[in-house]
């Protein structure tokens, strides 16, 4: 009797084990175990650990004390945090004039011209060198009567009417948003190319019978395939905008007003061991880019839905 | 079938593995007791058959393959089972930092500034009483808690200025300036009697400008300034008549900048080319430790011609310096009782027979040493070190330091503030004084500290 029941149970895991469905299921599991965890471990448990550390008066090491929304309070009051975010709109203009250029290389080089490839390769290759040698280049480049200088001279201009690129307050951020622009243009054009290519051919050669011209041929079809890339590019650019480091604090270190968000926010957490305040930043920042993130969801389900509709119409009229 | 098995057999290792990760971190080490205290280690003599290997961290990534191995070889040679591995850190304080929240970070690091000092017996093993090492070792108050002490300077930094002895004489500076404006008139007379750039600031390496708070204890020629009266005065930034202390120091930085007597555009400094170019006699002086005295005299031909003479500051008349001890030594409180025991061997035999500190421009600490030959301007000068913080205090300095974000030592931004407002005239300097005077106060205030 017993053992009857007991083959019985022995025959119910084993019709379990050999269904398809759990087979599937413990597959999905045990491969999805590795990333997952290694997901927590290093992005999930430091993230919780830093929103416990902004409700914290604390340092690296050492006693800590909770101190409620006292550290929120004092971000959304200190006269620097609001610069620093102020800071953001250069780096923001300056993202505007990235995507502009960004789209017009992309579609002069979406046309092969002559060695495309070369050039493709040329303006891409900013976004490979990683930033802390990026903001080498730019401030040996920048120095007084070095690289920018002595090639401003060759046109007859005297050393003393140049101005201090990184000192001066007036033009410093400016400087900074060029070098910045120089080098995240390259990977807006790799996305930019990359939806051009999207776009159906035998529409140019209907709109050159119709006597297309090539701005028209960007203005009324390119511009309105890629419509959904270059919304998702601006949205991402005021992300971008939001968390400027590399540039301003290789470059002049946050001196002279340059001092962004995140640099503001790395002095505080490491040089004067504010690490509760630092992490409120952090989570603020947080919230302002999930708000842009959230944007771009609905923006691009907004515009996926038109896009649907439009082809089903297109569709219904060609039968 | 296989499949099936394959498929738990390798959902369960993963999962032992990962979990098997997790709980292995979590045993609690303990900490384990020496035997022979480092008072009565005698290097070369005590447990010469002692087995260890043990891990260094240090902020002197250009001595590991040079200096540091030398001194490895010696001291292996008289202890053949102890093997030392170094691990030189870039971004030393912060990363270090980081690093000691964990129990086996290595067996000895240099104690980084971020340590409070009632936390250091939480990381650090003691050597001892301070009763002991205060007639031995000079500077040995520094990494000291409850009359323990938790650290011992590698060596100790004198705070002067260090100049091109070639500059002055061609601007026609025969005696060495001992006021503020005094030394702000040789700076002119640098500016317009030679090529040279009068003082150079280092700004953008940025950690260079904390030289500048290093004088604070010499400005005042009080051993008790920094640790015990800073915390109690009202306004310590503010002017005194005789214009000494903190005002002094940050008024002739100030002036120098806004007089057009430091480099055009201080963004674009370069350390590295500042040690070539004051060596060749392109710029006058620089306020740096006594550290940097030797790195300059290498970078060059013209290293004869370099000097280092005290800062410009007189309290009645005498000058005083600031003797501050360099990165202090601590040995891991986690390490085994074995380890320990080598770590403060090697750690007695570098301070007191390595001849590092001569090695670098420092005092040795050991009391009576001879110091470097570069110290010669200073013979008439007194060296003061500051007193530790009174009992019950020793928290006071550090808290109100970071909650003031001056984070004097620390954080270069105070010093480059002053240096941006007096290039551009955006900031007069008595106002940058009363920010940092409000600053302090309102530190003071959440220490409930009453000033006088």
């Amino acid at each position: 009797m017993s053992a009857k029941r007991k083959s019985k149970g022995v025959e119910f895991i084993r019709k379990t084990w050999s269904n398809m469905k759990v087979q599937k299921i413990i597959v999905i599991i045990t491969f999805l175990f590795v990333p997952l965890f290694l997901l927590v471990l290093f992005t999930y448990l430091p993230f919780f650990k830093m929103v416990e550390f902004s409700f914290y008066d604390m340092g690296y090491i050492g006693s800590r004390e909770w101190v409620g929304l006292d550290n929120y309070i004092e971000v959304f009051t200190r006269d620097d945090c609001l610069n620093a975010l102020k800071l953001s709109g250069y780096y923001l203009l300056g993202s505007v004039v990235q995507i502009a250029i960004a789209l017009l290389f992309a579609t002069i080089l979406s046309f092969k011209p002559k060695g495309s490839s070369f050039f493709r390769a040329m303006l891409y290759f900013p976004s490979l060198i990683c930033g802390i040698s990026v903001g080498f280049i730019f401030k040996y480049f920048y120095t007084h009567g070095f690289v920018l200088d002595s090639i401003i001279q060759l046109f007859g201009i005297p050393l003393d009417s140049i101005p201090f690129w990184l000192r001066d307050t007036k033009i410093n951020n400016w400087v900074l948003v060029i070098s910045s622009i120089w080098r995240y243009m390259g990977q807006n054009m790799i996305l930019f190319i990359g939806a051009i290519v999207s776009v159906d051919t035998t529409q140019y050669d209907a709109a050159a019978i119709d006597g297309a011209n090539a701005w028209h041929r960007f203005r009324y079809i390119i511009l309105p395939s890629i419509k959904t890339i270059v919304i998702i590019n601006m949205i991402l650019a005021i992300s971008g905008a939001l968390s400027v480091f590399e540039i301003p604090y290789v470059i002049t270190n946050g001196g002279f007003g340059t001092s962004t968000y995140f640099v503001l926010m790395d002095k505080l957490a490491h040089l004067n061991q504010k690490v509760g305040i630092a992490s409120a930043m952090a989570v603020v920042l947080l919230t302002l880019i999930l708000i842009v993130g959230i944007t771009q969801k609905l923006v691009k389900k907004y515009m996926d839905s038109n896009y649907s509709i439009i082809s089903s119409k297109k569709r219904r009229k060609s039968k | 079938m296989k499949n099936r098995l394959m498929a738990i057999i390798l959902s369960i290792t993963t999962i032992a593995v990962t979990t098997g990760c997790v709980i292995g971190d979590d045993d609690i080490s303990n900490v384990e007791n020496m035997e022979i205290a480092y008072k009565d280690m005698i290097v070369g003599e005590t447990a010469t058959d002692i087995k260890a290997d043990l891990k260094i961290l240090t902020n002197r990534t250009d001595l590991i393959d040079t200096d540091f191995s030398d001194y490895v070889n010696e001291f292996t040679s008289m202890y053949p089972n102890v093997t030392i591995k170094y691990e030189g850190i870039t971004n030393y304080e912060s990363d270090v930092t980081t690093r000691l929240t964990t129990e086996n970070w290595g067996d000895v690091c240099c104690i980084p500034a971020t340590v409070q000092l009632s936390d250091l017996e939480k990381y650090f093993e003691s050597f001892g009483d301070y009763s002991y090492f205060e007639n031995v070792y000079e500077l040995s108050d520094s990494k000291m808690y409850d009359n323990k002490v938790y650290g011992l300077p590698s060596m100790g930094n004198v705070s002067g200025i260090v100049y091109n002895t070639a500059v002055f004489e061609e601007a026609g500076i025969t005696e060495l300036p001992d006021t503020p404006d005094e030394f702000l008139n040789s700076l002119k007379k640098i500016a317009d009697n030679t090529d040279a750039i009068p003082m150079y600031t280092n700004y953008a390496a940025s950690w260079t400008l904390t030289a500048w708070d290093s004088y604070i204890t010499g400005s005042t020629g009080d051993p008790d300034y920094k640790r015990n009266l800073l915390v109690h005065l009202a306004n310590p930034f503010s002017r005194q008549d005789d214009l000494t202390g903190p005002y002094a120091i940050y008024y002739t930085l100030y002036e120098a900048v806004n007089r057009g007597l430091t480099e055009e555009d201080p963004t674009t400094t370069d350390w590295e080319g500042s040690k070539v170019q004051i060596n060749a006699g392109n710029i006058g002086c620089m306020v740096l430790g006594s550290w940097s005295v030797p790195q300059i005299k290498k970078a060059g031909e013209n290293g004869d011609d370099i000097a280092y003479m005290p800062f410009p500051i007189s309290v009645n008349g005498h000058q005083y310096a600031s003797a501050i001890s360099d990165y202090c030594y601590g040995v891991n409180v986690n390490s085994s009782a074995d380890n320990k025991t080598a770590a403060m061997l090697y750690i007695k035999y570098l301070t007191e027979s390595s001849g590092y500190a001569l090695a670098q421009g420092g005092i040795p600490i050991v009391k009576d040493d001879e110091y470097p030959d570069f110290l010669k301007d200073f013979k008439n000068v007194t060296l003061v070190s500051d007193n530790p913080a009174l009992k019950g205090e020793e928290r006071y300095f550090d808290d109100i330091n970071n909650m003031s974000e001056i984070s004097l030592d620390a954080d270069p931004t105070h010093v480059a503030e002053i240096i941006e407002a007096a290039i551009d005239n955006t900031k007069a300097f008595d106002e940058i004084m009363d920010e940092w005077n409000a600053a302090w106060t309102k530190a003071q205030q959440s220490e409930g500290i009453i000033t006088d």
